[in-house]
């Protein structure tokens, strides 16, 4: 009986169309639920994680002197050969790069210079905003690579973006804890 | 005097009408989109003026900048006349539709139409007939498979959701014993006609749906395995006019529908002004449409044909039996 009760059913619903019903509800329910967009560059941006591997920076040791001792390691690792470095020495007798020039161009972000690295003076930043309309721009020389923003502490977090990104990379992050991706979307 | 002052209006009259009918589509494509993005909890256009207001307009400017190409083996006559048909009939149409009763304004009598047919019903769907033509040319002339498909998709579609379309309309004719749509709309001051003829409203609006090419009746732009349709080969300008005859056949049954079984300007429970009851509910037709754009999904071909033949058609013909026979029973003594 009840087998027969539920095949009336059935037809009573698709006679009235439930199904569609129930679809139209839905579509319905979703148009007044949040909206998971982020309006890069608009308004927000994602920070990185740090792993996440960006821009270049070469670092300095405790007394501000450069710590790349130009073995030429990275160089010789690279797979898209983007390192170019000349090495000097200087009056204590350490060796330099009197020329670090990496294009940006070419690379593509593998990290296996920062791996192969002895002294650990260069690694993959967290900076990603620096695309350019000239190739030529993307060659960046040793003291531009030693001001750019180190690898990210937090990550994850998001910020409020601008258009703008030759200043004030680095904003304080509004939201530290990584962000929750599902925050936002319904799931039923 | 008089008829030159007459003859004015109504210049003015159509003139008013075909600009709002030009400008609609675009706040109608931006508010689609923005439904389209919630729907799918995405923003929609966010960047061109406030929430993306000015979208249309960028849209707009795109179109008529691009570049006018017409296929190398297309038939250049007839692919230059088919937007100006598809565009045609939809604002033909318009000049059939009432949307209100007369008002006074700085104490003259001004009536919200351009004309009181007394066949109005019967002008709407032979003009709504013509579109088909539109389609035709645009799919012939370019001389590309997809469009050739798109547009016999189109035409056997259309021409097959006309009968139970026309049909469905006989019922509201009987109760109102008029083929005016004003009298159709003064008939109904008391009870809408959708209580009375429910499944007249239902295969009407269906095959309004179908007659609009929208989803779930798009066969004959399913993106997916038509390119687009009849307009494959259109760009520029061109492409405009098809969109904007799309968007005002939506209008345009939003409006058929309202006037036929919602009751047009006549309100209920709220008194507001009968041109604003009218537009509310059109505005709510026309969501449905993008509602149920963004819900289901498209029939197999088969299917829309099936629907519309063993589905719509003897429902539409019931409804004309039943009618008959309860208008009978009423009137008998």
């Amino acid at each position: 009986m009840s087998l027969a009760r539920d095949r009336v059913g059935t037809w009573i619903g698709w006679a009235f169309f439930a199904d569609l019903a129930s679809a139209l509800a839905l579509t319905f329910g979703y148009m007044f639920s949040r909206s998971v967009t982020m309006q890069y560059p608009d308004k927000e941006k994602w920070l990185p994680y740090p792993r996440y591997r960006g821009h270049h920076f070469l670092t300095r040791d405790d007394e501000g002197e450069i710590k790349c001792v130009a073995c030429e390691l990275c160089a010789r690792i690279c797979p898209c050969d983007c390192i170019e470095v000349i090495p000097y020495e200087d009056d204590k007798g350490s060796r330099h790069p009197a020329k670090f020039e990496i294009d940006m161009a070419r690379c593509l972000f593998c990290g296996l210079c920062e791996d192969a690295c002895p002294a650990d003076a260069i690694a993959l930043g967290q900076q990603y905003e620096f695309s350019s309309f000239s190739s030529r721009d993307l060659v960046v020389g040793r003291d531009d690579l030693l001001g750019k923003p180190g690898k990210a502490r937090t990550g994850g977090g998001v910020v409020a973006a601008r258009l703008n990104t030759e200043q004030d990379v680095l904003v304080e992050t509004s939201e530290r804890r990584g962000y929750n991706w599902w925050r936002n979307i319904r799931r039923t | 005097m008089e008829l030159i002052v007459a003859l004015g209006l109504i210049a003015f009259k159509v003139a008013l009408l075909i600009a709002i009918l030009l400008l609609l589509p675009l706040p109608l494509t931006w508010l689609e989109r923005k439904i389209a993005g919630r729907m799918q909890q995405r923003m929609g256009p966010m960047r061109v003026g406030w929430h993306g207001l000015l979208q249309p307009v960028a849209d707009g400017i795109k179109l008529l900048t691009k570049e006018d190409h017409i296929p190398a083996e297309a038939d250049r006559f007839l692919f230059k006349l088919a937007p100006i048909l598809a565009l045609t009939p939809p604002f033909v149409v318009f000049v059939a539709i009432p949307f209100g009763e007369t008002v006074s304004v700085l104490g003259a009598e001004i009536t919200l139409y351009v004309s009181n047919m007394n066949v109005a019903l019967l002008f709407v769907f032979a003009v709504i007939g013509l579109e088909v033509y539109g389609v035709i040319f645009g799919g012939w002339a370019a001389n590309s498979k997809y469009a050739v498909l798109g547009s016999l998709r189109t035409c056997a579609q259309m021409i097959s959701y006309e009968i139970p379309m026309g049909f469905a309309v006989i019922g509201v004719v009987m109760l109102a014993q008029s083929m005016s749509l004003l009298e159709i709309v003064r008939a109904q001051a008391d009870v809408w006609n959708v209580v009375y003829q429910p499944v007249g409203f239902f295969v009407f609006f269906v095959a309004g749906l179908a007659e609009a090419q929208r989803i779930p009746f798009d066969l004959a732009e399913a993106e997916g395995d038509l390119g687009a349709g009849f307009h494959t080969e259109y760009s520029g300008i061109r492409f405009a006019f098809f969109m904007v005859s799309e968007y005002a056949i939506v209008l345009l049954v939003s409006v058929l529908v309202v006037i036929l079984f919602f009751g047009g300007w006549n309100g209920i429970l709220v008194p507001l002004p009968p041109l604003l009851w009218f537009l509310l509910k059109v505005a709510f037709f026309v969501y449905l449409f993008i509602w149920f754009r963004f819900t289901f999904p498209r029939y197999r071909y088969d299917q829309l044909m099936a629907i519309g033949w063993k589905v719509l058609l003897p429902l539409s013909m019931a409804n004309i039996i039943i009618t008959g026979v309860a208008l009978g029973a009423v009137a008998a003594p």
